[in-house]
């Protein structure tokens, strides 16, 4: 009994992380203003499926999915079936792939990249909320604002454009479910990549 | 993979031709890599011990088998004559590095990354074979940089070998930083916690999962129970289902550390 009851206790102090974000669970609500000044949150789009992607232009693990144009073609096939898309970026001033507006702009144009929004999370509020570790770091929600996947971009862990063909594409996949009406094969994976720089 | 010429190996990485030495070398952006021979030739039927050492520039690490919260593990992809197998990485213990909330397992400063490569018996002992490996890492400070290269070291083949006293140091120092083999431990699912249970009185000031998605990167509590070790991890946020066992590493006062094998108990 007393064993159980310390276990309890370790339930508390022992949390992985102070993440408000558990699949299956609704998704924590937050606003964001983006690239261009203009405030997201994320109950105006409920009613339609929204993925967040962790972003730092300077990691080589976004690099590798923009570059190689993994993540722009999922933003766009993903946004053509009315999913909304949000790419945060919650990298501290001062920070390697901290950005402001023109310079996010100038990221997505860079690549031709065109999600819903570029939002700007310099404080690291919503990165902590989302408990985001690495960029990227991506979240599915559904329409009914229940988070239902969390973790990595796909399933080779690698800076290398090369194995992008050979892994599973996570997002995509817990997408096309969705929209089928299948449970969602993988609703959690190991993200991968640079650690987000949060200022604190 | 792709055997690349020496010529145009030295090139592509700046390895240097390593005809007739044991140790083979690169550098890379923040790190130097060589790849080590501890013996002078290779023997029909005898193991021999090789190692990726990786020399860090101050304040630059690479990364464990399980690199933490971010990171990759250094990868190695070895083109040996046929007959002959490399082995898997024998990680030596790691550190661990700690960046806000992002928790990482990994090397800074000189480490020795060995492998064992098992030499056919039936290898001829008359010239030599070439032990070459593309080695990939992620060097970070807080950015990273991944960086590759192309290694070889052409082997003779003997009747006999002995140790190259260039690389004698290395190794031994190699070994001593490996972890010790300890007990087989049991583990259990308790709510958003993970128990594992290791037989006797065990000291450890902190404790790495070699298995991703099972504990969070952040340290366990340790307890005693009834004369055994109680660790209790929080449960990874990535966690899907226990897998049949989980292997870490009890990190002890001072720098060594046991493995234990953890095998999750069934409900």
């Amino acid at each position: 009994m007393k064993a159980l009851s310390l276990a309890l206790a370790a339930v508390f102090t022992l949390s992985a992380s102070a993440s408000a974000a558990t699949v299956g669970a609704p998704a924590p609500d937050f606003s964001l203003p983006d690239s261009n000044g203009k405030v997201h949150s994320l109950a105006q789009y409920k009613g339609r499926i929204v993925v967040l992607e962790w972003n730092n232009p300077e990691c080589p693990f976004v690099k590798k999915h923009y570059s190689s144009g993994n993540i722009p073609r999922q933003q766009a096939e993903a946004m053509s079936a009315g999913v909304v898309w949000l790419t945060i970026n919650s990298g501290a001033d001062g920070k390697q792939g901290h950005v402001d507006g023109p310079r996010a702009k100038a990221f997505l144009a860079q690549y031709d990249a065109k999600p819903t929004a570029y939002l700007l999370d310099p404080d690291g509020k919503v990165g902590h909320l989302y408990g985001a570790k690495t960029t990227p770091h991506m979240y599915v929600i559904d329409a009914t604002g229940v988070l239902r996947y969390m973790g990595g971009i796909d399933s080779i862990a690698s800076t290398d454009k090369e194995d992008i063909a050979k892994a599973t594409q996570y997002v995509p996949q817990a997408l096309a479910e969705l929209k089928a009406g299948k449970a969602i094969s993988v609703t959690t994976s190991q993200p991968y990549g640079c650690g987000v720089k949060y200022g604190s | 993979m792709r055997v690349v010429p020496a010529i145009a190996l030295a090139a592509l990485s700046g390895a240097t031709a390593a005809q007739g030495q044991s140790t083979a070398h690169a550098r890379g952006d923040h790190i130097e890599v060589s790849l080590l021979s501890e013996q002078t030739a290779l023997v029909p039927g005898r193991p021999a011990q090789f190692g990726i050492h990786l020399l860090h520039e101050p304040h630059w690490h690479t990364y464990w088998i399980n690199p933490g919260d971010s990171g990759l593990p250094t990868r190695l992809a070895w083109a040996l004559p046929p007959g002959y197998r490399a082995r898997d990485v024998t990680w030596p213990v790691p550190q661990r590095f700690k960046l806000g909330d992002i928790a990482n397992f990994g090397y800074s400063g000189d480490v020795l990354l060995p492998v064992t490569i098992d030499v056919p018996a039936d290898a001829a002992t008359e010239g030599g074979v070439r032990i070459a490996v593309e080695a990939k890492w992620l060097v970070c400070q807080e950015e990273c940089i991944p960086g590759k290269a192309s290694l070889a070291l052409e082997m003779p083949v003997r009747a006999e070998a002995k140790v190259d006293p260039a690389n004698a140091a290395a190794f031994a120092t190699a070994r001593a930083a490996l972890p010790l083999a300890g007990p087989t431990a049991s583990a259990r699912v308790l709510g958003d916690t993970v128990e594992i249970v290791v037989p006797g009185d065990r000291e450890g000031v902190d404790a790495f999962a070699e298995n991703k998605q099972v504990v969070a990167n952040t340290p366990p509590r340790f307890a005693r129970r009834d004369g055994d070790t109680v660790l209790t991890f929080a449960r990874s946020d990535y966690f899907a289902s226990a897998p049949t066992a989980l292997d870490l590493l009890i990190i002890r006062p001072g720098t060594s550390a046991l493995r234990t094998h953890a095998i999750f108990q069934t409900r």
